[in-house]
C-alpha cells in the first residue's frame, strides 16, 4: 500500500469526520482516562498518523526515560505500517519529524515547559505542527497554566493534544459529562475525548467539540491488545 | 591454591565528585594495613604499625595501576581501575568486562545525578551486580534516605537500606548495621578501630521499622528467611544469603553508607563486598571456540580445565611491557606455555605478578577468577592466552571499523622515530586504533573512532614520547553503496602478442543489508571453471575497494555471478579479476550508487538555561534531535549527528555554554549523506583526481 491511501484509510479520519473540523492551529484537545486504560497508545497513534503526513510531532512526557516512548513510537509504527511498502525508509523519514521531551521534575512551572518548546522549536530550528503533552497532572494544574498553553499554541501555530488521568471512583465521567477534575479548565479546551471501559471494549467518546456537547460514542474504539485506535465495523 | 569463593573482581563506579578517589584510597588503606599488621607483627610485634603510618603519610597511597590486589578477611579482592569518562570504548567495554562486580558511589548531597545513569546504564549493558555506597554523610544537606529513594525512582532499581546513619553532616558519627542490630562506630585516629555499641535509644524505632523493609525486600529471594521472619527467628546467615541472591541477580541494591574522608563506613562496606558481591565462579563468562566456528562455549572456573586468560590492559612501566590479564579458566604457572589465538603464535610465561597497592609480587602460580600481570610478552590488549591444546578467543575478531583519519606530521628526525614508536605501542593496546602510511601522498595516517579518540593518541606522543607531530585535517570514513539491483555481462579480452588474456562473467550485483559483502557463485554446468571462480570474488573485492563515486569503499554489496564464459589457452587468474573488475565497473553507475557517512549518537549534558544553545548547535551541524530529558534544570539531549558536522564541537560546545556543558559520542550507522553534500564531496573528488592527473 502507497503512503496515501494508508492516510486515507487511517482510523483517524473517522474521528477527525466526527468533529466539526479537524484541530486547528491554537486549539486544544484532551483525552482523559482513569489510569492505564490507554492514553498513552491513543496519543502515539494519533502522533504517528501526523507523522506520516508530512507533519512534525514534539512529544512531552513526564518520566525519566525516554526509551519506553520510544518503544511506543516503535510498536504502533510497526503496527500501522505492516502493510505499507518501503516501511523502512518511511520510518527513518518520520522520525527525523518527531522529538521526544521529557521533564523529570516535581512540580516543574508551565513557563518552564514552555520555555524548553520555545527553545525547540526556535533554537532547534523545529518546525512543529503537533505538540503531544502526555500525563499533564489537571490535579496540581490552573487554569491559568493552560490559558498559557493556549497562547503559546496560538503564538507558534501549534495544535496541542493532552492525555489527562482523572480518578475513576469519584467521577462519573462515562455519564458522557466532563469530568469534575477538567471542569475548571472547561472553557480553554477546544475538544475533550474521553475513554472508557465496557464490556471488554475501550469505547471512545466525545464529549465536548468547541461550543457543543455531543456527549456521543463514536464510531471508532480502542484496540485493547495494541492500544490503537481501530474503526468499528458496523 | 586461592579459594575461588575467596575471590572478588570489582571496580569502583562513580561520577565526578562523588569522592572515589577518597574511598577507593581508604580501602587500600584499610585492607593493606590489616595485611600489613598480618605480616610484620610475627617479626616485630608493637610498633609496625606506627612505622607503617609514617610511610603511608610520607607516600600517600594512590590507585597507579590497572588492578591493585587487597586482602579483606581472608578474601582477596582486586580492585579494577575504571576509566572516568564515560564513552563507549574498547577500554571502558574491556574494564567492565573483567569485572565482576561494581560500588556504586553516590554523593549524600547530590544523589543520583545524570552522570550516575549514565555509569548506571554502563553497569547494566554489561549486567554487572552492585551495591551502591552513599558517601559525605558529613556533608551540609546530606541526605541517604534521599538518594536511596533517588535510586529507586530514577535508576529504577530495587535499593534497600542495610543501614541507617547515626547523625548526619557534622553530628554524623557512625551507622546502625540493620542486619546485626548493632551500631558501628570508628574510632581511632585514622578510623581503624571498628566499635560495636548498642543503638542509640532514639534510634530503634527507625532501625526497626528499616529493618523489617530490608527483610521484606530481601524474603523475595528465599523462602527459608520469609518462613523464618514469620516466626521471628531469622538468622543473619539467612538474611546475607537473601540478599546477596537478590544482588546477584541485579534485583536488590543493598545501600551502604558513610564518610569516606571522615574514615567512617568503609570496613562495613568491605564486609558486603564479600556478602554480596560475587565470586569469579558465579559469574558466567564465554569465550568463542575459533576452532568450531567462533561458537560460544561456555568457560569453567575450574583450575583443572585448560587455561584462558585475557589480556586487558598493557602498562609500560620502568622494566617493560607489563601485561595485565584476567584469567577465566584453569590455572597459569611460571613457565608454562601459553597460546596466542590472534598471533597465532606460542609463548612461555616469564614471570607472574600481582600487584599490591605499594609493591609488585613475584609469584609462581594463578587460578581462574585471579587478575594478575605477566612481564615482556609480545601481545595487544584485547588478546586472549589459552593453553595450547585450545583454541579459543574471548573477544570476537571482529573490531570496528575506524571512522575518522587524519594525518600526522613529525617535526624532525627525533619525532619521527619516537612517532613510529609510539604508533607501534598503541596499535597494540587498541584494535580500534589504526595507523598505516598512505601510499599516494606517503603521509602517516591515523584513523579511530572519533575526534577526541585521536586527540588523546596525539596528546600521548607529545607527553609520553616526546614526539613533536603536527596534523592535518580529520578525514571522514565515508562509504558507498548501491539502491538497486543491475546487471552486468563483461568480457575481458587481451591479445598484444604472447599469452592472451580472456574472461567473461556475467550476473549483477544488489543492496544487501546483512553483510559489507557477499559474493554469490551462481555458477552451472562450468561455464567458468571451479578455479576461476575465486579470481572473480577477488576482482569484486578489489573493485570494491574504491567506489566511482568519491574513492571510498563500497559497502552492503552482493555481487552473483551466474553466467561466464572461458578460453582453453587464454583465461587466467589475472583475466578473471579484470573481467570482475571490469563488470563492477559497468554495473555501478545502473545500481544508482550513493554516499553514506557515519553518524554517532551524540549525549549533550548540561544546565536547562543552555537548552536552546545547544539545540541549536546540534540543528546546524545536521542533527537530528531524538529526545531532551530536563531534571532539576539539568538537561541531557540525545541526538543523531554526521560525524563530519562534529569536528571541533567541544570548543564550540564550551563557549556556548561557558564550559558547564559536555557531549560524548559514539558510533551509530552509516546514514545516506544529502544531495546537496553528496554533489559537493564528488566534486572535491574529481578535482583531486584532477590535480593527481596533471
Amino acid at each position: 500500500m502507497v503512503r496515501k491511501e494508508l492516510i486515507r484509510r487511517s482510523p483517524l479520519r473517522a474521528l477527525e469526520k466526527s468533529l466539526k473540523e479537524p484541530l486547528q492551529k491554537g486549539e486544544i484537545a484532551i483525552v482523559a482516562s482513569p489510569k492505564g486504560i490507554g492514553k498513552t497508545g491513543c496519543l502515539v497513534h494519533i502522533a504517528t498518523d501526523s507523522l506520516l503526513q508530512n507533519k512534525q510531532v514534539i512529544h512531552v512526557s513526564f518520566s525519566t526515560r525516554t526509551d519506553h516512548i520510544i518503544s511506543w513510537y516503535e510498536d504502533i509504527f510497526k503496527e500501522v505500517a505492516r502493510k505499507l511498502n518501503a516501511a523502512m525508509e518511511v520510518h527513518d523519514e518520520i522520525i527525523r519529524h518527531r522529538v521526544i521531551m521529557s521533564f523529570n521534575q516535581e512540580g516543574i512551572k508551565t513557563q518552564q515547559i514552555l520555555r524548553s518548546l520555545t527553545a525547540m522549536i526556535r533554537d532547534g530550528n523545529f518546525a512543529a505542527n503537533l505538540i503531544m503533552v502526555d500525563g499533564y497532572n489537571f490535579y496540581l494544574a490552573t487554569p491559568e497554566d493552560l490559558r498559557l498553553i493556549k497562547e503559546f499554541a496560538k503564538e507558534v501555530g501549534v495544535s496541542i493534544w493532552f492525555s489527562a488521568t482523572v480518578k475513576p471512583e469519584n467521577e462519573k465521567i462515562w455519564n458522557r459529562d466532563v469530568p469534575p477534575s477538567l471542569k475548571p479548565f472547561e472553557e480553554l479546551i477546544d475538544v475533550l475525548i474521553t475513554l472508557g471501559e465496557a464490556e471488554g471494549n475501550i469505547l471512545i467518546r466525545l464529549v465536548k467539540d468547541r461550543d457543543s456537547y455531543p456527549r456521543k460514542d463514536l464510531s471508532i474504539h480502542l484496540d485493547p491488545k495494541t492500544l490503537m485506535i481501530v474503526e468499528d465495523r458496523s | 591454591m586461592m579459594d575461588i569463593s575467596k575471590m572478588r573482581n570489582i571496580g569502583i563506579s562513580a561520577h565526578i565528585d562523588s569522592g572515589k578517589t577518597t574511598l577507593t584510597e581508604r580501602i587500600l588503606y584499610y585492607c593493606d594495613k590489616i595485611h600489613m599488621i598480618h605480616e610484620v607483627k610475627g617479626k616485630d610485634g608493637h610498633g609496625a604499625t606506627m612505622d607503617y603510618m609514617e610511610l603511608e603519610r610520607e607516600r600517600g597511597i594512590t590507585i597507579t595501576s590497572a588492578s591493585t590486589n587487597v586482602t579483606w578477611k581472608e578474601h582477596t579482592i582486586n580492585i579494577i581501575d575504571t576509566p572516568g569518562h564515560v564513552d563507549f570504548t574498547i577500554e571502558v567495554e574491556r574494564s567492565l568486562r573483567v569485572l565482576d562486580g561494581a560500588i556504586l558511589v553516590l554523593c549524600s548531597v547530590g544523589g543520583v545525578q545524570s552522570q550516575s545513569i549514565t555509569v548506571d546504564r554502563q553497569l547494566r549493558r554489561y549486567n554487572v551486580p552492585f551495591i551502591a555506597f552513599v558517601n559525605k554523610l558529613d556533608r551540609t544537606g546530606a541526605n541517604p534516605y534521599k538518594v536511596k529513594e533517588q535510586i529507586r525512582d530514577k535508576l529504577g532499581h530495587n535499593a534497600v537500606l542495610v543501614q541507617i546513619p547515626i547523625g548526619l553532616e557534622d553530628k554524623f558519627q557512625g551507622v546502625v548495621d540493620l542486619i546485626q542490630m548493632k551500631a558501628l562506630y570508628f574510632e581511632g585516629p585514622n578510623g581503624d578501630e571498628v566499635v560495636e555499641r548498642e543503638i542509640p535509644a532514639e534510634l530503634q524505632m527507625e532501625a526497626e521499622k528499616r529493618r523489617e523493609e530490608l527483610i521484606d525486600a530481601a524474603s523475595l529471594f528465599s523462602d527459608e528467611l520469609a518462613e523464618a521472619f514469620l516466626e521471628g527467628a531469622e538468622t543473619e546467615a539467612q538474611i546475607y544469603q537473601a540478599i546477596r541472591k537478590g544482588v546477584l541477580s541485579r534485583k536488590v541494591i543493598p545501600v551502604f553508607m558513610g564518610s569516606a574522608y571522615k574514615n567512617k563506613g568503609v570496613q562495613p562496606l568491605l564486609d558486603g563486598v564479600i556478602h554480596y558481591l560475587p565470586n569469579p565462579s558465579e559469574v558466567k563468562n564465554t569465550a568463542l571456540d575459533l576452532h568450531d566456528g567462533e561458537k560460544e562455549v561456555e568457560l569453567k572456573a575450574d583450575p583443572k580445565e585448560p587455561a584462558v586468560a585475557l589480556a586487558f590492559k598493557l602498562e609500560e612501566g620502568q622494566y617493560g611491557q607489563l601485561t595485565y590479564i584476567r584469567i577465566y579458566q584453569g590455572m597459569i604457572r611460571k613457565g608454562d606455555e601459553l597460546y596466542n589465538p590472534r598471533l597465532r603464535r606460542k609463548f612461555k610465561v616469564g614471570r607472574l605478578i600481582r600487584m599490591h597497592a605499594h609493591e609488585m609480587e613475584d609469584i609462581t602460580e594463578a587460578v581462574c577468577g585471579d587478575i594478575v600481570a605477566l612481564f615482556g610478552i609480545d601481545c595487544a590488549s584485547g588478546d586472549t592466552f589459552c593453553h595450547p591444546s585450545i583454541n579459543y578467543s574471548m573477544t570476537s575478531m571482529y573490531v570496528p571499523a575506524p571512522v575518522i583519519s587524519l594525518a600526522v606530521f613529525p617535526k624532525d628526525k627525533t619525532s619521527a622515530d619516537q612517532m613510529a614508536k609510539a604508533l607501534g605501542r598503541f596499535t597494540k593496546e587498541d584494535p580500534t586504533f589504526r595507523t598505516y602510511v598512505d601510499p599516494e601522498s606517503n603521509q602517516t595516517i591515523i584513523q579511530g573512532m572519533g575526534e577526541l579518540h585521536l586527540d588523546v593518541y596525539i596528546e600521548r606522543m607529545k607527553r609520553e614520547y616526546r614526539a613533536e607531530v603536527e596534523t592535518g585535517m580529520p578525514q571522514v570514513a565515508y562509504r558507498e553503496t548501491i539502491t538497486q539491483r543491475a546487471d552486468f555481462d563483461y568480457t575481458h579480452k587481451k591479445q598484444t602478442g604472447g599469452a592472451g588474456q580472456f574472461g567473461r562473467v556475467a550476473g549483477y550485483m544488489e543492496p544487501c543489508e546483512e553483510k559489507e559483502y557477499e559474493f554469490v557463485n551462481m555458477i552451472k554446468g562450468g561455464v567458468i571453471p571451479n578455479e576461476f571462480i575465486p579470481s572473480c570474488d577477488k576482482g569484486f573485492q578489489a573493485a570494491r575497494m574504491k567506489g566511482t563515486l568519491i574513492g571510498f569503499p563500497v559497502v552492503n554489496i552482493r555481487c552473483v555471478i551466474n553466467d561466464g564464459s572461458t578460453h582453453p589457452v587464454d583465461s587466467s587468474d589475472i583475466a578473471f579479476q579484470q573481467a570482475a573488475i571490469g563488470a563492477f565497473r559497468q554495473a555501478y553507475e545502473k545500481a544508482k550508487p550513493v554516499i553514506l557517512e557515519p553518524i554517532m549518537k551524540v549525549t549533550v549534558e548540561g544546565p536547562s538555561e543552555f537548552q536552546g544553545n545547544i539545540f541549536g548547535s546540534l540543528n546546524q551541524r545536521r542533527g537530528i534531535i531524538v529526545s531532551s530529558t530536563e531534571e532539576n534544570n539539568f538537561c541531557r539531549i540525545e541526538a543523531e549527528v554526521p560525524l563530519s558536522e562534529m569536528f571541533g564541537y567541544s570548543t564550540v560546545l564550551r563557549s556556548l555554554t561557558q564550559g558547564k556543558a559536555e557531549f560524548s559520542m559514539e558510533f551509530l550507522k552509516y546514514g545516506r549523506v544529502p544531495h546537496a553534500i553528496a554533489e559537493e564531496l564528488k566534486k572535491a573528488y574529481q578535482e583531486k583526481r584532477r590535480k593527481e592527473q596533471k
